[in-house]
């Protein structure tokens, strides 16, 4: 066998990315020495088509059976070149990649010579690993037609209608107690002023009357199992304490409630009852009682009150099981929470209100009918500031975050906008860093704010607030950093220009999946261009806000590409998945049980007439739990056996490389 | 605020924030030149004091920064760095800027004033005239307070110390002219004199 094998190292200069740091005619002639290797090229791209071919030639021309390609991450091109050498007739899984970019030259840029000493110990253990390899066949499996999708915001919602439109079945799951997110929350959207409700409303009504649709409100993802194609998902169905077949939606109940708790989706602004609607186009139209503050006093389940009888106190939360294909996850933001920056008084001072509030006092079925009013006195203001990037573009760890929220400098002016156009004659002061109005007709806007409506842009971040005890008006302190002096000027009200950051449960959606965050707390994609709505688990996609900040505009054209990726799954009906499952040789099982319960996937069984256990090949996700578990050694990982490691380790401690 | 000239863009050089940034204090780069620090100022909002300009000038390198007054006029309250969205150490930046100036002799002339007086008689501020002799003892504290004040003879030891710096020579310190013999009356009248003379010079400024 050792006679037979021809490897073939083909090293790629990945333009100047490798070869700008690695001498490559040296790593060359280092290569050739390696044991069986039959041939080294070297060329500029080795993933171009130029590349590609080369590889097929030598293979093809039986100059080579086995194939290292020294080049980036396997993560970026293992999949196209296992295409190249599976076209050339030759068996994919001979194939393996040494990382000398992001592994060698990318993290010692600075350091030549160790960069070429790591590049030469990755080719090294990568020609050890290829001599080793076996030939294997992937699994198909088969996908499920259907899709879950997490959140019922704009993202959600529009990923749910392009998948039933293409005759996928798909069950949305919304936290609360009706779908539109926090685009419901707004008045009107930026740059074409469209009013948030009519065009969003009817989007709602359609995923509720959708034939391919299941629409799930008040519940959550309670657990996730199984792989792409072929997920158990349970989702429990929180107790609404009304029967959603009897409930007719009339209200009576929450007109008799006595209780009184401040409206969320006011934030605080209003009052809604214990029972309750969270708004009056809220989808599905079900009344909820909210039974942390529900005292069963007993008069909503009163027949006078409620007489479809409908109100049902001992309601219990309820698990649903379901098949699923593919998961899109849309689970939205929060809005930054500014208390703890305290020199802007949120929460001290009453005329300092978050941008979220400043919406629903704008929306015509806020809580003021669409006619702001400052808090401590209810009246017009006849100035108001804007304080842009309140939690964003900021280092301090609990004062906000890193990144750009995307949305504050447009909403800011749109705000601005329809307040002036109420109050021609108010005084509108804008404090921003810099205005970023990048979208499509969002220059426009910004021009048109200033020119049209002659709103006061300062270009400096406030440094403090001070309440006017007199009449509660607030003092701003800042700088003008364009005229370089100290200004102050006092409004009537401040709003704070607040950002958006990751849900505070996304950390538990991100365990549940097994997707992963970026350092800001959102999910993260599988390639942050070419790969923007998946994530690095098959068969889970990511849309909307929850993958990082955007505006509607984004977050929909996002859940169409998410949905786009999902049906294309689907409707093919079923998934290749590598081959890299465990296997128990039945000769040296002793049935001792010990890999049963590792197993996360709970792809191990113990056959009772044999005696042994069993790995079934479709639910092994190929972790390595198990073989590393088993006291007797009788568990192989295709690709990754004992000899195949085995082999990696010695050649690299042979030859005292740097590891 | 200086207009263009035709040569400004010679005086930029990157020594001044190379300085800054060997110190650890490299976050500078991260200005994104907001003004919460100018705002924030508590000295800024009474005199020319513009942080953010010192901190711009600074990151540019333009070496008229370390002739700059306003270096100065801080009182390292430290607000600025509390509130800076990029956690710039605005004061230590400036404290830095400040040892800058004075390693190329380039300080104000109050403060050489200052540092002759200290050179002198041991105290930046000397208190051993009557008023402060007076409000001791009503404290029952010995009038002198136990420094180069009650031990005139330590004011060499000072004096060696400066000079083994070369201190000296940096604030252009020159000694009194007429030491002689009277040791222990001459220098006091001086101290006062000095005193005053410091006093007169600030307030003019």
């Amino acid at each position: 066998m050792e006679e037979d094998l021809k490897i073939g190292v083909y090293l790629c200069h990945c333009g100047v990315n490798i070869a700008g740091v690695i001498d490559m005619d040296e790593l060359e002639e280092f290569t050739k020495t390696l044991p069986n290797v039959n041939l080294v090229r070297q060329y500029k791209f080795m993933c171009s088509d130029t590349g590609q071919s080369m590889i097929k030639d030598d293979i093809k021309e039986g100059l080579v059976n086995r194939v290292v390609v020294a080049a980036c991450s396997p993560r970026m091109h293992e999949p196209t070149f296992r295409r190249a050498i599976e076209s050339a007739g030759m068996n994919k899984f001979l194939f393996s990649q040494a990382n000398i970019r992001e592994h060698s030259s990318w993290i010692s840029m600075k350091d030549k010579e160790g960069a070429s000493r790591i590049a030469k110990d990755h080719i090294r253990m990568q020609v050890a690993k290829v001599s080793k390899l076996e030939s294997l066949q992937p699994q198909k499996v088969k996908v499920t037609p259907n899709a879950l999708v997490i959140g019922g915001g704009i993202a959600g919602i529009n990923a749910a209608l392009d998948l039933a439109e293409q005759n996928f079945h798909v069950y949305l799951v919304e936290k609360t107690a009706t779908i539109g997110g926090h685009m419901a929350q707004l008045d009107k959207t930026f740059p074409t002023m469209d009013c948030s409700a009519c065009i969003l409303t009817p989007k709602m009504v359609d995923v509720n009357q959708h034939e391919n649709i299941t629409l799930m409100a008040y519940s959550e993802v309670d657990n996730v199992e199984g792989y792409v194609g072929n997920f158990k998902v349970t989702v429990r169905q929180k107790a609404r304490y009304v029967d959603t077949e009897k409930c007719t939606g009339c209200g009576n109940c929450a007109e008799e409630c006595p209780v009184t708790v401040p409206n969320e989706f006011d934030l605080g602004l209003s009052l809604r009852k214990a029972a309750y609607l969270p708004f009056p186009q809220a989808v599905p139209g079900y009344y909820t009682i909210d039974m942390d503050h529900c005292i069963k006093c007993g008069i909503c389940a009163d027949p006078s009150v409620c007489e479809p009888d409908a109100i049902r106190y001992d309601d219990k939360d309820k698990f649903v099981k379901l098949d699923i294909g593919t998961i899109i996850v849309a689970t939205g933001f929060d809005p930054f929470d500014p208390t703890a920056l305290k020199e802007y008084g949120y929460e001290k001072y009453d005329n300092v209100i978050t941008s979220m509030q400043m919406e629903r006092l704008l929306s015509s079925y806020g809580p003021t009918l669409g006619k702001p009013v400052r808090p401590s006195d209810l009246t017009a203001p006849h100035s108001i500031a804007f304080i842009q990037c309140v939690g964003s573009r900021d280092f301090h760890p609990g004062r906000g975050h890193k990144y750009c929220s995307r949305v504050c400098c447009m909403y800011a002016m749109k705000q601005a906008r329809q307040y002036m156009e109420k109050h021609p004659d108010a005084k509108i002061y804008i404090f921003y860093m810099d205005i970023r109005a990048f979208g499509k007709g969002y220059e426009e806007f910004y021009e048109i704010a200033s020119r049209e409506y002659g709103i006061m842009f300062i270009r400096g971040r406030l440094s403090e607030v001070y309440e006017d005890p007199k009449d509660k008006g607030i003092w701003l302190r800042g700088e003008d950093t364009l005229l370089q002096v100290p200004v102050e000027i006092k409004v009537d009200m401040v709003v704070l220009s607040v950002g958006i950051e990751a849900r505070d449960d996304s950390d538990k959606i991100a365990s549940l999946l097994s997707i992963q965050k970026t350092e800001d707390g959102f999910f993260m994609e599988a390639h942050p261009k070419l790969r923007p709505v998946d994530t690095l688990t098959d068969g889970i996609f990511i849309a909307g806000v929850s993958q990082g900040p955007k505006d509607i505009p984004d977050a929909v054209a996002q859940a169409k590409g998410a949905a786009s990726s999902a049906a294309a799954l689907m409707a093919k009906g079923e998934v290749e998945i590598e081959p890299y499952f465990a296997v128990i040789d039945e000769a040296i099982c002793t049935g001792c049980k010990a890999c049963n319960s590792m197993c996360p996937f709970g792809a191990i069984t113990f056959d009772k007439i044999s005696g042994i256990s069993v790995i079934n090949p479709a639910k092994c996700k190929g972790c390595g739990t198990c073989v590393a578990a088993c006291p007797f050694g009788a568990i192989a990982q295709n690709h990754f056996k004992e000899e195949q490691l085995d082999v990696i380790i010695r050649s690299v401690l042979k030859e005292g490389g740097v590891y | 605020m200086e207009y263009i000239k035709r040569n400004r863009i010679d005086k930029i050089s990157a020594k001044i924030s190379e300085e800054i940034v060997k110190d650890d204090l490299e976050l500078i780069r991260a200005c994104y030149q907001c003004g919460t620090c100018t705002g924030s100022c508590p000295s800024g909002r009474r005199t020319a004091l513009r942080t953010r300009a010192v901190i711009r000038k600074a990151l540019l390198g333009l070496d008229q920064v370390l002739d700059d007054p306003d270096i100065w006029l801080c009182s390292t309250c430290y607000t600025c760095f509390e509130r800076c969205p990029r956690q710039v150490p605005v004061t230590d930046i400036i404290i830095k800027l400040r040892n800058l100036a004075t390693q190329k002799g380039r300080i104000l002339a109050p403060h050489k004033s200052l540092t002759h007086l200290l050179i002198d008689t041991g105290h930046g501020v000397p208190i051993n005239d009557k008023k402060w002799n007076d409000l001791r003892e009503s404290y029952d504290l010995d009038p002198v307070p136990p420094t180069v004040h009650k031990y005139p003879s330590a004011v060499k030891e000072v004096q060696t110390l400066v000079k083994s710096l070369g201190f000296d020579k940096l604030v252009e310190y020159k000694p009194p002219v007429n030491t002689n013999s009277k040791k222990d009356e001459k220098p006091e009248k001086k101290e006062e004199k000095a005193t005053r003379k410091g006093r007169k010079s600030k307030i003019k400024k």
